[in-house]
């Protein structure tokens, strides 16, 4: 590792604990100083004011799973267009321009397929 | 002012001098942004609905919210009894914890900045995504059906809404040929970006996405109050509700501050020195973003995620194309 590497990665990891400190000092203070109550009720969940019915952690709609997998497939698509955009208009003359343009063609048939598919209507599956 | 760095330099060496800089600057800062923010915000609402909003602490009520922050470190910490513990108490951590790091690749002023690093706007978005995590945390943990309703629709909300991002944000870096954020700003030398016609339409989309993303009206969705209770944070009582919010404002701050790196040209300006420019561009959008949530209202549900996938997105990529072959024929014609 060349020594700019070191000192990035060292600078991140310096401000990743100082965010760690920062959050944690507060908290720490609030539970120092705050004051103690007791009481049968005290530790209920508050929901909306009234008392809770069944558990909390319940099954729900399948239409926000495909979602993320929509997400999923084109946010790691999108990861790669990074390194095509800087290296973009370098050397090329149009050739780039026309991959581009393929690649995103074939990005794009992922939306249309997914909007036949009816992913993006909101219904009950 | 320079008399002391060159003695600190002498003291410390040069990294360590940048470094300590710049954390006491950023945590000054991301304090100084939340207090005057949320202030900013009770104000701007107060006057937008003619009411005068905080005035009683301070002069037009301007030390209010050191007020609520003592209020709220005296409180007593409430963990409720069905919770998942670790993600109840881990998550106004983590939500906190890489806030601190876009200011570590932000060029605040010309030659400004305390690391300079190759893929800036990278590690923005990359840090930034733990935020869906926390939410997800908060809601999980919170054993609370209203929490967890939150948190999925801020999970989904948000990823919708960080494909239209990225692919924006990948225009402006089209533009510039660089993830480097000092040379993003240094691109825009000639012309602002958001000048461009593809460039505006991208500052457009990024402006949408990124109050979709921020959880901000008209897409608080995972807030609605009138719905939710108050979504993934309503469990959180005290100084972990104070983090969460924190984090929220900084956050508002950052997606500005990008915008404006991305797009409104970083801190060039006329004859004012660079950090008042950059500061001053950020906190129109911000205002700009205070100023949405009093004049549209709320979305519904599948509209917003249809919103996304179906007009942004597209929008977005034939723009990514436009901007491509808008480049090509420049570097034609020249």
């Amino acid at each position: 590792m060349s020594n700019l590497l070191i000192k990035e990665f060292s600078f991140i990891l310096v401000y990743l604990l100082v965010g760690l400190g920062f959050a944690v000092t507060p908290i720490v203070i609030s539970y120092l100083i705050g004051p103690v109550s007791r009481g049968p009720k005290r530790d209920e969940v508050y929901e909306c004011g009234v008392e809770t019915i069944g558990t909390a952690w319940v099954q729900f709609g399948i239409t926000y799973y495909l979602f993320a997998l929509m997400f999923l497939a084109f946010d790691v698509d999108v990861l790669y267009l990074f390194p095509v955009v800087v290296a973009f208009g370098k050397d090329f003359v149009i050739r780039d321009f026309i991959e581009i343009v393929i690649f995103l063609g074939i990005l794009s048939l992922a939306i249309v397929y997914a909007w036949r598919k009816g992913v993006f209507d909101w219904t009950m599956k | 002012m320079a008399d002391l760095y060159q003695k600190l330099v002498m003291l410390l060496g040069d990294d360590l001098t940048v470094l300590i800089l710049g954390i006491v600057l950023t945590l000054g800062f991301i304090q100084f942004n939340s207090l005057f923010l949320i202030w900013l915000e009770r104000k701007v609402a107060g006057h937008m609905q003619l009411r005068l909003g905080p005035m009683e602490v301070g002069p037009h009520g301007i030390i209010q919210t050191i007020a609520d922050g003592i209020k709220l470190v005296g409180k007593q910490l409430i963990t409720p009894r069905y919770v998942d513990k670790w993600l109840f108490m881990l998550a106004p951590v983590i939500v906190l914890m890489p806030v601190p790091l876009a200011f570590l690749v932000l060029p605040v002023h010309p030659g400004v900045v305390v690391l300079d690093m190759n893929v800036g706007i990278l590690l923005i978005f990359g840090f930034s995504t733990l935020n869906v995590l926390t939410i997800l945390m908060a809601g999980w943990g919170s054993h609370n059906k209203y929490s967890l309703l939150g948190a999925i629709r801020a999970v989904a909300q948000n990823i919708a809404y960080e494909s239209p991002l990225l692919v924006t944000v990948i225009t402006a870096v089209l533009w510039a040929r660089s993830l480097n954020m000092s040379a993003i700003v240094d691109a825009q030398d000639k012309i602002w970006f958001v000048f461009t016609p593809w460039g505006a339409l991208a500052f457009l989309i990024f402006l949408i996405s990124a109050t979709a993303e921020t959880n901000r009206a008209p897409f608080d969705l995972p807030e609605a109050e009138s719905e939710l209770v108050a979504g993934f944070h309503t469990e959180y009582s005290g100084m972990r509700f104070a983090m969460f919010f924190l984090a929220e404002y900084t956050n508002m701050f950052i997606v500005s501050a990008v915008g404006v790196t991305l797009f409104l040209g970083g801190w060039r300006g006329p004859i004012l020195p660079g950090f008042i420019w950059f500061l001053l561009k950020s906190y129109v959008l911000v205002f700009m973003f205070l100023w949405f949530r009093w004049t549209f209202p709320r979305v519904r549900f599948d509209q917003l995620l249809g919103f996304a996938w179906k007009v942004l997105l597209p929008i977005a990529l034939v723009n990514l194309v436009v901007t491509g072959g808008a480049i090509k024929l420049i570097d034609l014609i020249r």
